[in-house]
């Protein structure tokens, strides 16, 4: 294998490679990163396992040469030293050759190093998908639908599935779920695919990394699934997760269809009378908030701490109905829903004080939001 | 009892956070000073404020702009709770050098029982030196209540600030705090002061000549005590270990032989863990982290902890996190004694319990029970139904502050 | 080991019943493989994790030469993950590990293979999530469990996999082999009796102190035979020079009751169980020396000196005592 690179395409390639490598792994070989070169250009493979990112460096693009004089082949390089070595050659070409003997030699311009590389079969193979289960979504719509669930993932593993968000594709809409059994949030999205599939539940480590790297721009990413990995492509990106393994909790039956008590209000004023009440109440243990509906038509939120205090609050709401209600619930979850809503105005719907609430953009149906309550004792 | 010729002083910091703030930069000093949750925003709430504030009418909780309405030239900061817990730390270190019988409180305030330092000179002059040593070293002012016993040196504690120093001798009650308005009894909340006017309570002396059994029928224990308190008995001992009392719950036990029988360790933890639920119950208990210790056979000992993120309640919840600390951390040699204790502790009836999505239908089920408690609670107080055990217990207030009650032992 | 034929020789009713798995396709969620030191529980999980991974399977037999054989061998297979007590015990950490494992699917394919040595090291916490994950298998997940002793797993685990017995090693089989690997016959007689596990046969066997310990057992005899009087001298002169440690010590009295069991074997007139076999003539001196009485107290007292090297006696001690036990 040989071939000349440009260094800083090569370093931005390495960077985003990187973010899958980790010293901590049980299969020796993952320590290290994979190149591959071939006649269109160079590969680069970095994987925990959990999560594999692949970086493409095409030969040519907008007629600027990334890469020259390419003989095809592959190598796996240690990820402790390669990094350090290509940030610090002398020049911006660098030129990568292995022998048969897995002896690597990295040149830029008077600076040569000699490295040990290790045989490429031994990498791990990622799935070649040619499944046809795949669709696409832009970008940042993407990374929205990520922000919008993933926070509500457990971090807790004695249910692993819950560590994850269920992904489905039903009836032409795709469902992104995550529950951590204490909240749910759930978005789903009109698509245009000719199939269906139920319970696919990606970790949600694997989507918040996923997250870092993807820009916000329109461009597509395009997603695949097989039976054991998950994968996301960019133009030279493909991210792959390993899923879940087990069958995801029926999350549809918890979302309740009828509501006792309705209330319209300002997503902003709501956050921050929330985060004011939680103030007092987060340097105790305790960040619940009360929630009460007076006869004014008004809502009173508040939290008590016997040592600083008492914070009441009158809320006016935009349009309420239904029975009155006096409710409890942890300020951090309220506050985490409605950071991740941008519409002006939330419904909230009511069916008790023991039961769950769903919190929904009035000007968007597509995302909603349900936390259980607080029982105090 | 000892209730007799005691000494007891009640020592209250005088608006605190602001006080600090102004040791901390004496350029504040005398100015109007309100420590505010988040200035930047609209609603900020007040937190506390200096006694300069306080003039014009600015009051704890008071929303900002109203503070800043009422004292346009307000000067306002964020809390820096740091600098307290240390300015806190540093005052009971001076308390302590009085007398090793001291029973903080909150961050700012505590009972010292100084009967036996007769050899620093008279109770008057003990409290005077304290209070200058705390303003001249601290540079914080404080209040000074002397009393034959708790109570009564919280309630003189209150009558002269800042600064004050004041003495309730028994013989005093009837023409000092007979005439108080009932609501500035210590231990008198807003709705108890309004059902006791409607008893025709106006004034502490009327609580105590008011019939005894009448009370308690209409108050429980609870309102025989506050009678007795406005009769000036109080027996409650000044006692330094009240704050351990609830800071950890804990068990201990040595095995009959040193042994690495996993069967036999994780019996013995669960027998711990059975315990410890027992005593969180009693004191109407739930907490937040467990720490597991272990003694070998070599008298060698390890404590290990770790914090929850959610309340711990049952013996199972309990046994479960000690054994995964147990795993994690037992290096295999011969075990001697485990012991299981839960920190981090909090009063139930603060905190509340997290529903769960999958099975609150077991708890909603009980929602009719639980609205109606909480409609009696806001009809007469307290939540009636609340074991009277726990009410008979010394007032225990757990909050933030609770966790560094202790630190000026360090 | 590395093919169904070579295991077959050593271990036939095991070998067939996981080929007949691999052949139906029917592979079990979870197998213990329970068997004594030596007799090859690891070779054998290596040999069906090639089994069930190699696509170029033929029959059973495993390629050898594929991605998946080959990693197999390397520990890169990203699929297959083999756990190892770390010190005495399987830590929680490890068990935490293969959980997170158990829960995310494969990462070449939905197949999955966990192999734990020494099973019954883990602890009771341990177990019962092992015992979690052995309820609920995901669908091409296999487990192997290593033991020497099943009994020693929970009763609950046992009764969750498939036990598969490993045979003890036939001395004479092992010997063969090991002869046909180009030992020597005389030693591979002598090694088969030292240890089961092939590996530490080999190496024992290129080690030169192997044979000076071989001639000085031989000239111990001798001298205690002729000039019983020099035989303490003979001990610290000749002898606790050449072991320089307690193995070897162990060794080299292992060596020494062979020699006293021959003379036993001799007097019971079983030659064919004789195992210093190119010491005839040497062998046939001693029996004028010992009666049988005489070499069944030797046999005794060297047990006995094995012993207390174990509890940790100086080892010159424990030769000078035995040396003398013997010249009565």
């Amino acid at each position: 294998m040989k071939f000349v690179i440009q260094r800083d395409r090569l370093l931005a390639s390495i960077q985003d490679v990187m973010k899958a490598i980790s010293s901590r792994t049980a299969i020796p070989i993952l320590t290290g990163m994979k190149i591959e070169a071939k006649e269109d250009g160079i590969t680069l493979t970095g994987s925990d396992s959990d999560i594999s990112i692949e970086s493409f460096i095409p030969k040519e693009e907008d007629g600027i040469v990334y890469v020259e004089q390419i003989e095809p082949g592959s190598i796996v390089l240690q990820a402790k030293y390669f990094p350090e070595i290509v940030r610090k050659v002398p020049m911006n070409a660098v030129e990568i050759e292995s022998d048969g003997q897995l002896n690597v030699t990295i040149r830029s311009g008077s600076a040569e190093f000699k490295l040990n590389g290790q045989d490429a079969d031994e990498y791990p193979q990622l799935p070649k998908l040619h499944s046809e289960d795949s669709f696409e979504l832009p970008a940042d719509l993407f990374k929205n639908v990520i922000k919008e669930t993933v926070f509500a993932v457990s971090t807790q593993e004695t249910r692993p599935l819950l560590t994850g968000v269920n992904v489905r594709v039903q009836d032409d809409q795709l469902h992104f779920v995550a529950t951590d059994s204490h909240r749910l949030a759930s978005r789903q999205i009109p698509i245009s695919a000719a199939f269906d599939f139920q319970n696919v539940v990606i970790p949600g480590k694997s989507l918040t990394e996923l997250n870092k790297i993807l820009d916000e721009n329109q461009d597509p990413v395009e997603i695949r699934i097989t039976n054991n990995q998950i994968l996301f492509r960019t133009k030279h990106l493909y991210f792959l997760s390993r899923l879940l393994e087990g069958n995801y909790p029926d999350t549809s039956r918890l979302i309740p269809n009828e509501s006792k008590t309705v209330l319209q209000i300002d997503t902003k004023e709501l956050l921050r009378s929330i985060d004011r009440a939680s103030l007092l109440a987060k340097e105790n243990r305790n960040n619940v908030v009360k929630l009460v509906t007076q006869e004014s038509g008004k809502l009173e939120i508040s939290s008590n701490s016997p040592e600083v205090g008492r914070v009441v609050e009158e809320m006016s709401v935009e349009e309420i109905s239904g029975e009155e209600l006096r409710i409890s619930f942890s300020a951090k979850y309220m506050m985490d829903a409605l950071k991740v809503i941008e519409s002006e105005q939330v419904k909230i719907e009511f069916t008790g004080a023991m039961r769950p609430f769903l919190i929904r953009p009035t000007d968007d149906e597509d995302l909603l939001q349900l936390i259980t309550p607080v029982r105090t004792y | 009892m000892q209730s007799k010729g005691r000494a007891i002083f009640h020592v209250d910091m005088n608006s605190f956070y602001a006080s600090v703030e102004m040791a901390f930069d004496p350029s504040l000093r005398g100015k109007p000073l309100a420590i505010c949750g988040n200035p930047a925003e609209r609603k900020g709430i007040v937190v506390t404020s200096s006694y300069e504030a306080r003039k014009k009418g600015v009051r704890t909780t008071m929303p900002l702009w109203e503070a800043r309405r009422l004292c346009p030239d307000l000067l306002v900061m964020r809390p820096n709770f740091d600098r307290y817990r240390k300015a806190s730390s540093e005052m009971f270190k001076l308390l302590q050098e009085v007398t090793p019988i001291i029973q903080p409180v909150s961050i700012d305030e505590g009972y010292m029982d100084v009967t036996d330092c007769s050899h620093l000179g008279s109770t008057l002059e003990i409290a005077q030196t304290l209070q200058e040593r705390i303003l001249k070293e601290l540079d914080l002012p404080c209040s000074i209540g002397i009393a034959p016993n708790k109570f009564l040196a919280k309630m003189a504690s209150d009558m002269k600030k800042p600064l004050g120093i004041t003495v309730l001798r028994k013989r005093d009650i009837s023409s000092i705090l007979w005439p108080l308005p009932i609501e500035e009894m210590y231990g008198v909340g807003a709705k108890t002061a309004e059902k006791m006017r409607t008893l025709g309570i106006q004034t502490i002396g009327e609580l105590a000549h008011k019939d005894k059994y009448q009370l308690k029928r209409i108050f429980g224990v609870n309102g025989e005590r506050l009678a007795n308190r406005a009769n000036g008995i109080d027996d409650r001992p000044v006692d330094p270990e009240a704050v351990h009392s609830f800071k950890s719950i804990g068990s201990s036990q040595t095995l009959p032989h040193d042994t690495t029988d996993d069967k036999e360790l994780d019996k013995l933890l669960s027998q711990l863990s059975k315990s410890v639920e027992k005593r969180m119950q009693r004191k109407e208990a739930i907490a937040k982290g467990i720490q597991l210790m272990i003694r070998y056979h070599d008298r060698k000992t390890i404590t290990r902890s770790m914090k929850l993120q959610h309340f711990l309640e049952s013996a199972d919840e309990v046994f479960q996190h000690a054994q995964t600390l147990l795993q994690k951390h037992w290096n295999g040699e011969p075990i001697r004694l485990l012991g299981v204790s839960v920190f981090d502790v909090a009063e139930k009836k603060e905190v509340g319990k997290q529903l769960d999505l999958f099975t609150y239908e077991k708890e909603a089920e009980k929602e009719g029970l639980y609205k109606a408690i909480d409609d009696l609670t806001s009809k007469f107080g307290k939540n009636p139904f609340r074991r009277v055990q726990a009410s008979t217990s010394d007032e225990v207030r757990t909050s933030f502050q609770k966790d560094f009650l202790d630190d000026y032992k360090k | 080991m590395s093919n169904w034929t070579e295991m077959s020789a050593v271990q036939p009713v095991v070998s067939k019943m996981l080929i007949n798995s691999l052949k139906r396709d029917r592979i079990s969620h979870a197998y213990i493989f329970q068997g004594a030191r030596g007799t090859g529980k690891a070779e054998l999980s290596r040999l069906y994790a090639k089994s069930i991974f190699c696509k170029n399977r033929t029959g059973a037999e495993p390629c050898n030469d594929c991605k998946d054989c080959r990693r197999i061998d390397s520990g890169n297979h990203p699929d297959l993950h083999w756990i190892i007590p770390d010190g005495a015990s399987i830590k929680n950490e490890q068990i935490l590990k293969l959980q997170k494992e158990f829960s995310y699917t494969g990462m070449e394919s939905e197949r999955k293979v966990y192999v734990m040595e020494n099973a019954d090291k883990m602890t009771a916490n341990a177990s019962n999530r092992l015992l979690k994950f052995l309820e609920e298998p995901g669908a091409y997940t296999t487990a192997i469990l290593l033991t020497e002793n099943s009994q020693a797993l929970l009763q609950t685990i046992q009764s969750r996999c498939q036990i598969l017995a490993l045979q003890p090693l036939q001395e004479g089989q092992f010997a063969e082999l090991l002869n046909s690997e180009g030992i020597s016959q005389s030693s591979a007689r002598l090694l088969s009796q030292l240890t089961n596990n092939y590996e530490e046969a080999m190496e024992i066997s290129g080690q030169e102190w192997f044979a000076k310990a071989r001639k000085l057992v031989v000239q111990l005899v001798e001298v205690l035979e002729t000039r019983p009087n020099e035989a303490l001298l003979f001990v610290h002169s000749q002898w606790m020079p050449v072991m320089k440690d307690r193995e070897m010590q162990q060794l080299a009295l292992h060596l020494l009751l062979l020699w006293f069991k021959d003379i036993i074997y001799l007097y019971a007139d079983r030659p064919d169980s004789v195992i210093y076999i190119q010491e005839k003539d040497r062998l046939e001196n001693s029996l004028r020396h010992w009666t049988r009485q005489r070499a069944t107290d030797c046999l005794q007292s060297i047990m006995e000196a094995k012993r207390q090297l174990d509890q940790n006696v100086h080892p010159a001690l424990v030769m000078e005592k035995l040396t003398l036990q013997m010249q009565r």
